[in-house]
């Protein structure tokens, strides 16, 4: 609670203006009590005429409305201290995903992070627009209805003083043992909410085994269960309202008498000071009451702030790059010399030193979990190398400009991520730069996919959902083809499909793999028998250790792993 | 209001504890009014008199007023929340038996999470309809009421304001600040959508728009978004914020009115001084049960929204079928020209596909990924009606039959089978509640999963089980339906293929006289099978057995070449 109580004391205007508004509120309080009693006196006790109190009621009116403004005022003020802090930890959060290099490899997390973006910063609005206000106007305003009090009849605020800390003491308590209860419940109300969902979930199923009407009393049961233990939860923090409730009424309660005897039998108290106190007597306990129930929504907030901190918290080490630009459409030489990356514990790259020239044909290959992926990363520039060095063109990735190395290669995944937009706009974002109507045909004609594109009502403005809704597997990657015919990269980054591709898929790919390696760098990821044997040089990772390194035939004759994992052929020899 | 006639059906089903609520409410609202009054008098009185009696008996009322409106407001609490969880129990109940004729073809139309975690939300927020929309102003009315008489009794002016009070702050202003956020609409929903749908955008696609030089851009896009979802609720919460003040500026004006009007009668001398005070302690008394009514617009416009969206799942109709009962003996199924487009796409995931299943034929469908070969199995099955063409049962149209009627008689595996929240015992006894243990037992032993105890807990959606678990415990619960169809898609996938054809051979030779469909994207051991089904763009381009499809070297041919060229 420290940290979002620090996030908004930060807010300094805000937090200004609130405490401002807060003295005015208190003040327009008394003013209204002042009011109220100064006109019930003049004509009730003084006997004064109607002309007489006609200023008090203008007085009255005017604290009303001083009164209201500044309760709309701290309320406009909390709602927008809550939205400028929320923008605040969404663009830190954002920035945060921004900058973890990992996420280019783990897309498992991603609904979690969508989640953290979303709910958990909606979460904390209630301690901002609610939570903040009522602490600071509960710092204020009983004191200075306490002073008031006091300024007419001191001994009622001696009274409040001994009975108004049993407030927040007998809260603590309660609060406490509800918490106890509320968390002992909670596993029990969670399973019970998660039961329809459960069977919501499970309609097909149920329905497909003739279960569909079964399950009716199932509901019907679950939610009777939940309802007497929620209800039970309740029925505590009730219970604890209540006692808050009844200590009010009886502070309220001795007040009165105090004050009653005061003005009947010792006849010391006038009738404006009593009738005063008696309006800001209640005033004062609800005060109170009203910051015991804020504080209960602020505890919501918390846990999400935690959730919050743990994502900022996360130590990243970024991929560092310097100022030396590429020569644009020049293909570099490169070369991996003991490269050693760390995930985590269980899985390490180490000592993989690989020689590229210029122009040739890579295959890397593998089992899975041989770290075939995280070698593409690296060699792309997406993790940070933790030992070792990549040279490109002899000069060690971190001299060079980031951008003019991005600009250089494609990196063609087994599941290319198409973006909300149109066809176009999808193989146009291959290019870093404006792109003609023609150059994008061309690109998408190489693809193989402008036939089917034109085959559509809307051709090239047809809209793809997220992920590429609507299209299929192969067709996704014919437009990723198409992004890299277009951007004419000079490294290609390849992780071949293993399968489910259709045959022209295939056909196309393989064309253009052949088509893009005439000007450029191409490292795969294979697992086709003909892109291994077309190969320059074979990687064979294993654990992620280089295991053997050389051509087709060289592996073929020397390499045991390797002449196992070969297709057998009708034949039973390897082809 | 008619949209949420319904909900207000449900609510009123279990009369008693809505009834003890809004009692229990009313008692809480006039004794804290009482309480107030009671102070009001009693100064007023202590000044002139000074008799302890009066004194004592109106702080003994004091007391009784204070205690029994505690006491009561926490009765009103209790009933009110309990009425509130029936309800949702209600509520979820109709909505179960709406949604369960629908379910699995909406659920296939839609393949989307969101709609189950929409229907739950919606469902929720709902439980503020009677706590915050439908009872408030009943309460508020019987408080009101029972103040204004008793008001009336000392002055008439005091009453008749009262009840100007109530129709402005009770009726008027929340109306108005109800029909203000109905006419503006805001757009925090659909902005709070945009901006998920964006970030999952920005964390899916990572890699790609990293390498595409795009994520400045596409930063700079989710910053935006995040930006308009905040201004709207920002703007919303003003609204909210903007209605409470109205609302309490109006009382406390009221008020001042009935001080005035008080104050102008008591000199004017046709008002006893007496009860000034105890008027206008009234006033401010009873108008502080109306703060509840300033969160009035939100809820009821958030309800009235839940309403109409839940309406919308559960409004269509389900599709109009025949009632005649599949006959009992050997099934043939076919398909004649058959075609299906999902909703709001244009291209038809299936296009004129016929073809025929005998009794005890074995059939694989395959085909690349995206080629229409799970809906080609969800239109067969009749999870999805056919757009166009037909599906024979026998030689009949499916559309004469019940759902259940061709359920009954398939033992059918997903791609995604879902498990609940139970045991292995309980979810295998779906298939067969009457399943002996030996059953269940031989079930699990033919998937080899012989090792598992049936009393093994399996967690919310069987995320315990590992994705090869749960296909062949899929499996085993159709095992255990005794169907005379087996339709199976990528029943194996994630099992290992020594495994996964193991299964398929005890389904096979078990069970000689069943027909069999199975939807593959694996090639291997397709030899034993009647026919082979290809397609391609949701068409049909070849088919025949195993070894002509070989001969003709066509697709299929092609396919078989490339798998052979993939290394593991």
């Amino acid at each position: 609670m420290k940290d979002l109580k620090q996030l908004a004391f930060e807010q300094k205007i805000a937090i200004t203006l609130l405490t401002v508004m807060s003295v005015l509120k208190g003040a327009a309080m008394i003013g209204q009590a002042v009011f109220f009693v100064l006109v019930a006196d003049g004509v009730f006790i003084k006997g004064k005429d109607f002309g007489e109190i006609t200023p008090f009621l203008f007085g009255l009116l005017l604290a009303i409305i001083v009164r209201s403004a500044a309760g709309y005022l701290i309320g406009r003020t909390g709602v927008d201290m809550a939205a400028a802090i929320k923008r605040q930890l969404r663009l830190k959060l954002i920035n945060s995903f921004k900058e973890d290099p990992l996420l280019s490899s783990a897309e498992s997390h991603s609904g979690q992070k969508v989640s953290l973006l979303m709910d958990a910063v909606d979460e904390t609005d209630g301690f901002f627009s609610k939570y903040i206000p009522q602490l600071i106007q509960s710092y204020i305003i009983p004191i200075m209805l306490l002073a008031a009090i006091v300024s007419q009849n001191w001994t009622t605020g001696l009274i409040i003083l001994v009975t108004a800390p049993f407030i927040p003491v007998f809260m603590a308590i309660v609060g406490k043992r509800t918490k106890e209860k509320a968390d002992e419940k909670m596993e029990q109300l969670n399973r019970f909410s998660g039961t329809f969902l459960d069977i919501l979930q499970g309609l097909t199923t149920l329905r497909l085994f003739g279960q569909g009407k079964k399950q009716k009393d199932k509901i019907e049961e679950s939610s009777k269960n939940f309802r007497d233990s929620t209800v039970d939860v309740l029925k505590s923090a009730f219970l604890s309202s209540l006692t808050l409730e009844y200590i009010s009424m009886l502070s309220i309660g001795i007040i009165a008498l105090e004050v009653g005897l005061r003005l009947v039998v010792f006849d010391n108290l006038s009738f404006f000071s009593a009738f005063l106190i008696m309006i800001l007597v209640p005033d004062f306990f609800t005060m109170l009451k009203d910051f015991g129930s804020a504080f209960h929504t602020a505890r919501g907030s918390v846990s999400a702030s935690q959730m919050m901190d743990e994502e900022f918290s996360k130590e990243r080490k970024q991929v560092v790059w310097g100022e030396t630009e590429l020569a644009e459409g020049k293909v570099p030489h490169l070369s991996l010399e003991n490269l050693h990356f760390a995930y985590n514990p269980q899985f390490e790259l180490r000592d993989v030193s690989i020689d590229i020239e210029p122009y040739s044909k890579i295959a890397v290959i593998g089992k899975s979990g041989s770290g075939k992926t995280t070698l593409m990363h690296l060699i792309a520039g997406l993790l940070p190398i933790k030992e070792g060095s990549l040279l490109i063109d002899g000069k060690p990735q971190e001299e060079i400009e980031e951008s003019s190395w991005f600009k250089q290669f494609s990196y063609i995944s087994q599941s290319p991520y198409l973006f909300a937009g149109t066809i176009r706009e999808n193989i146009a974002i291959g290019a870093d730069r404006e792109t003609s109507r023609k150059e994008i045909d061309e690109a998408a004609e190489k693809a193989g996919i402008s036939e089917l594109i034109s085959s559509l009502p809307q051709g090239y403005e047809t809209a793809v959902g997220e992920g590429g809704r609507g299209l299929s597997g192969g067709e996704k990657q014919r437009i990723a083809l198409a992004r890299a015919f277009l951007k004419k990269p000079t490294i290609v980054l390849f992780d071949e499909p293993t399968t489910g591709l259709d045959l022209q898929t295939e056909r196309v790919l393989q064309q253009s793999i052949e088509e893009l390696s005439r000007y450029a760098t191409v490292i795969t990821v294979a697992h086709r028998l003909h892109t291994i044997r077309n190969a320059d040089s074979i990687v064979f990772l294993d654990d992620g250790r280089v295991a053997a390194a050389g051509t087709h035939e060289e592996l073929a004759a020397n390499f045991e792993p390797y002449r196992n994992l070969l297709p057998l052929p009708q034949g039973g020899a390897p082809r | 209001m008619n949209e949420l006639a319904q909900v207000l059906k449900l609510t009123l089903h279990e009369k008693r504890d809505v009834a003890l609520a809004i009692v229990f409410g009313v008692l809480a609202g006039l004794a804290s009014v009482a309480l107030l009054a009671s102070s009001g008098y009693l100064i007023s009185k202590a000044a002139l008199t000074g008799q302890m009696t009066v004194l004592i008996v109106i702080g003994a009322c004091l007391k009784l007023f204070g205690l029994g409106s505690a006491v009561s407001r926490y009765s009103e609490r209790l009933f009110s929340h309990r009425a509130t969880f029936t309800m949702l129990g209600n509520l979820r109940v109709s909505f179960f038996e709406k949604l369960s004729p629908l379910a699995p073809e909406l659920y296939s139309k839609y393949r989307s999470g969101d709609l189950l975690a929409r229907i739950i939300g919606d469902v929720e927020s709902l439980q503020n309809f009677l706590l915050r929309v439908f009872y408030p102003p009943i309460v508020l009315l019987l408080v009101f009421s029972g103040t204004i008489l008793f008001t009336m009794y000392f002055s008439v002016y005091t009453a008749i304001l009262l009840a100007v009070g109530y129709l402005l702050t009770a009726i008027v202003v929340p109306a108005y600040f109800a029909w203000r956020k109905r006419r503006r609409n805001w757009k925090t929903r659909e902005s709070r959508g945009a901006l998920s749908a964006e970030a999952a955008e920005f964390l899916y696609g990572f890699r790609d728009l990293k390498i595409y030089r795009q994520l400045a851009g596409k930063e700079q896009q989710l910053a935006r978004l995040a930006e308009s979802y905040n201004e709207e609720q920002r703007s919303e919460g003003k609204e909210e914020v903007y209605s409470q003040s109205a609302n309490g500026f109006i009382a406390l004006l009221v008020s001042l009115a009935i001080l005035a009007s008080g104050a102008y009668f008591t000199a004017a001398v046709e008002l006893d001084g007496l009860f000034l005070a105890m008027l206008v302690m009234i006033s401010l008394g009873v108008f502080e049960n109306v703060a509840p009514m300033a969160a009035f617009p939100a809820h009821f416009e958030e309800s009235r929204k839940a309403a109409v969206r839940l309406e919308s799942v559960v409004g269509e109709k389900p599709r109009e079928k025949g009632i005649d009962e599949l006959p009992e003996g050997s099934l043939s199924i076919s398909a004649k020209n058959v075609g299906y487009v999902f909703p709001g796409e244009q291209r038809p995931a299936l296009e004129d596909i016929t073809i025929d299943l005998p009794p005890g034929s074995k059939t694989a469908i395959v085909g690349p990924s995206g080629s229409g070969k799970s809906t080609l199995l969800a239109v067969l099955m009749d999870i999805l009606p056919a757009s166009s063409g037909h599906v024979l049962f026998n030689g009949i149209s499916s559309e004469e039959f019940p759902q259940e009627s061709i359920w009954q008689r398939l033992n059918v595996v997903l791609q995604e089978n879902h498990f609940f929240q139970g045991t292995l015992r309980s979810n295998l006894q779906i298939a067969d509640p009457s399943a002996t243990d030996e059953q269940l037992a031989s079930a699990m032993e033919k998937v080899e999963l012989g090792g598992f105890s049936l009393e093994m807990d399996v967690e919310e959606k069987g995320q315990n089980l590992s994705g090869g678990e749960k296909q062949r415990l899929a499996i085993a619960r159709a095992i255990l339906k005794k169907g005379e169809v087996w339709m199976l898609d990528e029943p194996v996938s994630s099992v290992d293929s020594k495994t996964g054809q193991l299964i398929y051979e005890r389904l096979f030779e078990g069970q000689p006289d069943k027909t069999f469909i199975v939807v593959s994207h694996d090639l291997t051991g397709l030899e034993k099978m009647d026919q082979i089904i290809v397609l391609e763009d949701g068409r049909l381009i070849e088919i025949g057995s195993y070894n002509e499809l070989m001969r003709s070297k066509g697709y299929f041919y092609g396919l078989k070449e490339i798998e052979q060229q993939v290394m593991a």
